[in-house]
């Protein structure tokens, strides 16, 4: 498998004279007919088959080659009457503008040309954008009157949308349009923006229409055997019919006006058959009604030619199932059915050395797992185990053959889970062919794909070549992303349990014995070689968690930080070590000294020190291997403790209760007075804003503010022997907002940022009084989640989260549009080797990347080099 | 302070250049502009180019075809500099 | 022992300047300064220190052929999906509306002019900005009135073919305008004679029909009669014992011109204003500083240097440019990039006549003709003699 030299150095455009058509095609098509009564294809019709092959078996008439290999060959239709093409309509109407009617010369005198022909040799001469002086020459010519080369009058020309010309009153053929443009000279139409090396002004008017080869346009067999016909040659079908009896017509010396009508309908068919979307021109419509789609359809838009086939292509090698998780293999391993394995291969080139472990792979064959599905022999012929004779195969193939085995454990392959909105979206993992059917991954990669397991599908592809695999191997592999380039700190790391999970661990007072422990340290994959134990009591050996997790960590890790538990309150004035909840982190030399491990140890997406600084300091390596280790002591800790969380954990007691009514009570009080206040006119107006508005404001203030009383009152009977608690103060999940929410009160509802004020006229809802301007009657829910919301408030919330919804909605249609744009204008940048950012044509965008040409993936969160992490290294900590 | 309170009495500009917003701009000699496209291996196209018409370029006097010094505060390096061409425009 | 002085840190760290970012040398200067007093710091200790922070940056450094481009474009896009929809009032000034979150966004992206809530903060020379009372009379002098703002009633009399407009004395009071400047103001704006009749103002179209007569009562309830142009809504805010004047809608040229005025502290968050009186590189410090403070607010942590690359790019061309069809992606050489982003058949056709050629120079050329990208591995070309061993195909 050779690498191809670079083919395409370039791909010029142009237009086809009516001479090049002719030379091009194949066989003037003049029937519109394509198949006789047998179903043969009609020689000179639609269908001939000089114009390629799309049945497999046949050959080509033209060049001999069978279908797949025959690319086709244009024909060609001979116009009776020459026809407008709609995409250039504009360009030929500016043409007639700005040139003489009589001479053909642009309508400026020769000075003026000769000026502007200096600037466009200029410009072409730099490689600038020459054309763009046709504007101006345009705009400048067409509002003369008298031509300055000849002297004739010039008269108004007008376009009626799409294609029709008219000089005064006068209509003007296709015919009198091109014998104008057939005169305009070489070198004026340069000035109109013409290249006349590629494209003359006259070919903008068709006289010779080619007929697109069958292979663009193949018919298929529906299953009952009727042929149906691609939209293109129904669309030349017509173009042929009119044609026909146009040239008839024209030949019997009809009157002028049916040979009128006809060639406006040849103009219509063409017009339809280049694009049908033309505004002012009624769609061509299948029998069914549907529109065809032509041949500007088939280039536009997402599912067009260019978006749709050529920027993304289908490709072989790839699959696509449900994912599920599997917290025992590594974030840099995925799942594989047994079943996908044996359906997607890997090329390997057969050698002395390992032509025997291939040979069996042959003899197992297809249908058996490490097997193979297909044997190349080096004369590129391909022998299909199904059916051949695998033993006589195995015997049969050398060094050099090249078999397609199944996939393996080991092989690398790209998985990848939609909307692939950064670069670890695509993300190598190391196969493990597993029983099921679905693809498992490791929970620490669901962050940088965004997934989860309510039925998301993920796609699986693998490489082929050698280089492809290395590539895959060494650039793309899981362990390498796990620093986003995005801030620089982790994107692949524990979430949920994890959190936790390791909490529960190494909280304090938690003491395993040997039992325990080695449970532990086995379920995370550790050698039991336990450290001597912190503790003995009657003669029994206790490990603390925190003892248990420092065997996670590497030798000379040193990291002083504040914990999340302890960001979120209580720890105004920091005790340090004496921390009532255990929330000042030191680690010395790989030992957990004090402080628990929470969303600051090593939670994806968040600021998280441990595995942050084990990446940076220690690499990739050792940060998977913490990470897989971590989060399966994680797990097997919150197993061995046991965790659950339910109603029960909102429960607060009755006082609290009593006392969150108070303050509700006392704020609905306050509003009341305020509108009453509002209502006498006696409210004082804020600058800038209406009376109603500053009301509204000071409603909401008020309101808010209870709200957050009643929340602190539920929060002080939620403390962290509570269950949902932990998980929000660890930040594994949830926040202490949502847990107020469902034990205390649930708050105002609102609907862009407003109170709720729609529905009825002058109220909400028909339980309320028109112009009740009260909380209640304004969205303001006073229960609590856990207390149930009465009917008014249900159909509050449930406005609120309608707003939720379609903001969602229009969201990710908006950022999407936006990244498509970000990506096409900044894609073709790179980092040249001295360091300046250029662009594909060596425009210097930056001079040095960043500023201080430094990764964002390795910056310490945005800082090129941690000045006093390197200090404290060398001298020591504690050295103060 | 006059009465009236409108932008008369010559007061009425400000100095672009002093503006926070503004880093410094200079205008390099023949050798220095030389050096400049030596260093990166460049024609003067190539390098990101600011118009005649620029506040700037108008405050500090530069022409047409001269090659601009820019020396920014930068977030990340601390200084750094860039340079541009200037263009009609 | 030997102990080293501040001044050989001194003297070292010089050393650094210009082989280090002027950043990570000011860090390591104040580091080490700060370290010496407390710890004995040894020549060894520096010296390696010294040599661990110069191979740290050298280890941070981009790889070359990285596709920079689009690592920042998905930084930027990606968190889109994260960002509110909403426009919130202004932290701080509860009284100004500004956008915010996504649309915001896409509004410093899309370089348009005139940004949906256009904000201006100003700030005030010297003495002025500790005084609240001259600071107020500044906002009472720039913000915009226009006669709609001071009448309290108008109607067109259409027996004597006038338009007559009642002031409201409280509100021109206030404003600190007088009925004959308004009449004057009146006069010379519309270019028609007014009649003052104490609080009424009797204005009489050019010629006495009906179309003129409306068109008059339209154009004369817009007349600007004092203030800036463009400054609707002025707030006055004290921040750290200075008075700061933040306006809604924006005039930049204008207010810099006035003597009360900081002319270096004063800015808009209108892009495309700043470029025009302050310049290409003003706009572009504006872009990143905008898109910064956006994403921030949001609580999006997003690298500054991805953001950098965006507002150079924007840049590049000496005018602020758009990201999409109108500006970069629009400009772009290549045929085919154009052709698969928008407007596909516009930009093919428009090709064929120009004889364009497409050099395959570009990401989504080689992309569509199925060839190696020119990034990251697709970047480095080997050239090899070929032996005569090998032929073609
Ligand atoms: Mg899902
Ligand atoms: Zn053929
Ligand atoms: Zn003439
Ligand atoms: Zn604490």
């Amino acid at each position: 498998m050779a690498r191809l030299p670079k083919l395409i150095d370039g791909i010029s455009f142009g237009l086809l004279s009516p001479e090049e058509i002719r030379k091009m095609s194949v066989t003037r098509i003049v029937t519109a007919d394509t198949y006789d009564e047998d179903g043969y294809p009609i020689e000179r019709g639609l269908m001939d088959p000089r114009l390629g092959v799309v049945d497999p078996g046949l050959r080509c008439r033209t060049c001999g080659m069978r279908a797949g290999e025959c690319p086709g060959h244009f024909g060609r239709i001979e116009l009776a009457r020459p026809v407008i093409h709609v995409g250039y309509a504009g360009v030929i109407y500016d043409c007639l503008r700005a040139t003489c009617r009589k001479c053909g010369r642009i309508l400026l005198p020769e000075e003026d040309l000769d000026y502007f022909r200096r600037k466009v040799e200029d410009a072409r001469a730099t490689g600038g954008d020459w054309w763009d002086y046709s504007k101006e020459v345009i705009s400048q010519a067409s509002k003369v009157t008298e031509c300055p080369h000849c002297g004739e009058k010039q008269l108004r020309i007008k376009l009626e949308k799409p294609t029709t010309f008219r000089e005064e009153k006068n209509r003007l053929t296709p015919s009198d349009v091109r014998e104008r443009l057939e005169r305009i000279t070489d070198s004026d139409a340069m000035l109109l923006g013409i290249n006349p090396e590629v494209a003359r002004p006259e070919w903008m008017v068709l006289t010779v229409l080619p007929v697109p080869p069958v292979t663009v346009r193949p018919s298929i067999t529906l299953e009952t055997g009727v042929r149906s016909e691609d939209d293109l040659t129904h669309k030349l079908v017509d173009v042929i019919r009119i044609n026909q009896r146009l040239s008839e017509n024209i030949e019997a010396g009809a009157p002028h006006l049916i040979v009128e009508d006809l060639w406006e309908l040849l103009q219509y068919h063409v017009t339809t058959l280049f694009d049908n979307q033309v505004s002012g021109v009624p769609p061509a419509r299948h029998r069914s009604g549907r529109t065809l789609r032509t041949l500007a359809q088939r280039l536009k838009g997402k599912e067009g030619r260019f978006r749709g086939n050529l920027s993304g292509k289908r490709v072989d090698f790839s699959a696509r199932t449900v994912i599920s998780p599997d917290p025992c293999i590594s974030i840099n391993e995925i799942g594989v059915p047994e079943y996908i394995a044996k359906i997607l291969t890997v090329p390997v080139r057969v050698t002395k050395y390992n032509i025997e472990k291939i040979r069996n792979l042959v003899r197992r064959g297809p249908e058996v797992h490490p097997g193979a599905n297909y044997v190349i022999s080096p004369d590129g012929r391909r022998y299909d185990l199904r059916y051949a004779d695998r033993e006589e195969l195995a015997e049969a193939i050398q060094p050099g053959f090249i078999v397609e085995r199944h996939l393996m454990d080991g092989d690398v392959v790209l998985f990848n889970r939609q909307p692939s909105l950064h670069r670890m979206s695509i993300m190598a993992h190391e196969v493990r062919v597993m029983p099921g059917r679905t693809f498992r991954l490791n929970l620490c990669v669901c962050p940088p794909y965004n997934a989860d397991f309510d039925g998301d599908e993920m796609n699986l592809h693998v490489p082929q070549s050698r280089e492809a695999q290395a590539e895959a191997r060494i650039l793309m592999r899981v362990q390498e992303q796990i620093l986003s380039p995005r801030f620089g700190g982790p994107i692949i790391g524990g979430i949920q349990d994890h959190i936790t999970g390791l909490y529960m661990l190494t909280k304090r007072g938690v003491w395993l014995n040997r039992e325990q422990a080695q449970q532990l340290l086995a379920a995370a994959g550790i050698e039991p070689h336990l450290p001597k134990p912190a503790k003995k009591e009657g003669g029994v050996e206790y490990w603390s968690g925190k003892q248990i997790f420092s065997m996670l960590l590497p030798k000379g890790l040193n990291l002083t930080y504040k914990a999340k538990i302890c960001e979120t309150q209580e720890c105004a004035r920091c005790l340090k070590e004496n921390c009532p909840i255990d929330g000042y982190v030191v680690i010395r030399n790989g030992e957990l000294i004090s402080g628990v491990m929470d969303e600051r140890s090593c939670k994806a997406l968040s600021r998280c020190e441990v595995l942050d600084r084990i990446v940076k300091d220690y690499g990739s390596d050792e940060a998977r291997r913490f990470l897989d280790r971590a989060t399966r002591l994680a797990i097997a800790a919150a197993k061995m403790f046991g965790f659950t969380t339910g109603i029960a954990d909102e429960d607060i007691p009755k006082e609290a209760r009593e006392k969150i009514e108070e303050v509700l009570m006392d704020a609905s009080e306050k509003v009341k007075k305020l509108i009453e206040v509002y209502e006498r006119g006696e409210l004082e107006q804020l600058p800038g804003r209406s009376l109603r508005e500053t009301l509204e404001m000071r409603i909401m203030e008020l309101l808010t503010e209870a709200r957050d009383k009643a929340g602190e009152i539920a929060e002080k009977h939620l403390g962290l022997d509570n269950q949902a608690v932990i998980m929000a103060r660890t930040g594994a999940r949830g926040s202490m907002l949502n847990l107020t929410q469902m034990a205390g009160c649930v708050g105002q509802q609102s609907v862009r940022g407003e109170r709720l004020s729609r529905g009825y006229r002058g109220r909400t809802l028909p339980h309320f009084k028109v112009g009740d301007l009260g909380p209640r009657a304004r969205g303001f829910v006073e229960s609590s989640y856990k207390k149930g919301l009465n009917p008014t408030e249900f159909f509050f919330h449930a406005m609120g989260g309608r707003e939720g919804l379609v903001d969602t909605a229009v969201r990710t249609a908006q950022s999407g549009y936006m990244q498509r744009r970000l990506i096409n204008a900044l894609q073709d940048l790179r980092v040249e080797h001295d360091g300046t950012v250029r662009d594909d044509h060596g425009h210097i965008i930056q001079f040095e990347y960043g500023e201080d040409r430094v990764d964002p993936a390795r910056t310490d969160l945005g800082k090129a080099v941690n000045v006093d992490k390197i200090i404290e290294k060398v001298i020591g900590v504690g050295g103060s | 302070m006059t009465g009236g309170g409108k932008s008369a009495e010559g007061e009425g500009e400000f100095d672009v250049t002093k503006h926070q917003l503004v880093p410094k701009h200079e205008v390099l000699s023949k050798e220095e502009a030389k050096e400049v496209l030596r260093r990166y291996q460049v024609k003067v196209h190539q390098l990101p180019r600011i118009k005649a018409s620029d506040p700037v370029v108008k405050a500090i006097g530069a022409k047409v075809g001269d090659i601009l010094k820019i020396t920014r505060d930068s977030p990340t390096a601390g200084k750094t500099v860039a340079y541009r061409y200037v263009v009609r425009g | 022992m030997d102990r080293i002085s501040p001044e050989t840190i001194e003297s070292e760290i010089r050393k650094l300047r210009g082989e280090l970012p002027k950043r990570i040398v000011d860090d390591l200067r104040s580091s080490l300064l700060k370290v010496a007093k407390n710890v004995t710091l040894t020549r060894d200790k520096l010296d390696k220190i010294i040599k661990m922070v110069k191979k740290a940056y050298v280890d941070a450094l981009v790889e070359p052929g990285e596709p920079v481009g689009t690592v920042a474009a998905q930084s930027i896009g990606e968190p889109g999906t994260q960002m509110t929809l909403r426009t919130f009032h202004y932290a701080g000034v509860a009284e100004l509306n500004v956008t915010l979150g996504l649309p915001r966004l896409i509004e410093i992206l899309d370089a348009r002019r005139a940004p949906a809530a256009a904000l201006m903060e100003i700030h005030l020379k010297g003495e002025l900005s500790k005084d609240r009372e001259k600071a107020r009379e500044f906002a009472r002098k720039i913000e915009m009135v226009t006669l709609e703002d001071v009448v309290s009633q108008t109607e067109t009399d259409l027996i004597n073919m006038e338009f007559v407009v009642t002031l409201d004395r409280d509100r021109i009071k206030r404003k600190g305008l007088v009925p004959s400047e308004i009449a004057s103001k009146l006069s010379e704006n519309l270019k028609s004679e007014v009649i003052t009749h104490g609080y009424k103002l009797r204005i009489k179209p050019g010629t006495p029909t009906l179309p003129d007569l409306r068109r008059l009562a339209m154009k004369a309830k817009e007349v600007q009669l004092s203030g800036v142009k463009g400054i609707n809504r002025v707030v006055i805010k004290a921040e750290g014992g200075k008075y700061v004047v933040y306006t809604e809608g924006s005039n930049l040229a204008e207010i810099l011109k006035m003597p009360e005025v900081d002319s270096t502290r004063t800015t808009t968050n209108d892009i495309r204003e700043i470029e025009k009186v302050l310049g290409i590189e003003a706009a572009r410090n504006a872009i990143i500083k905008e898109a910064v403070n956006t994403l921030e607010e949001q609580g999006l942590d997003v690298d500054v240097r991805h953001v950098m690359l965006v507002a150079d790019i924007m840049t590049a061309s000496g005018e602020v440019q758009q990201i999409g069809r109108h500006g970069i992606s629009g400009g772009k050489a290549s045929v085919l990039a154009r052709a698969s982003f928008e407007v596909t058949t516009k930009h093919l056709l428009e090709a064929c006549i120009r004889g364009e050629r497409d050099r395959l120079k570009g990401i989504i050329e080689n992309v569509i003709a199925g060839q190696p990208i020119p990034l990251g591995t697709g970047s480095v070309e080997l050239e090899m003699a070929r032996g005569e061993r090998v032929g073609r195909g």
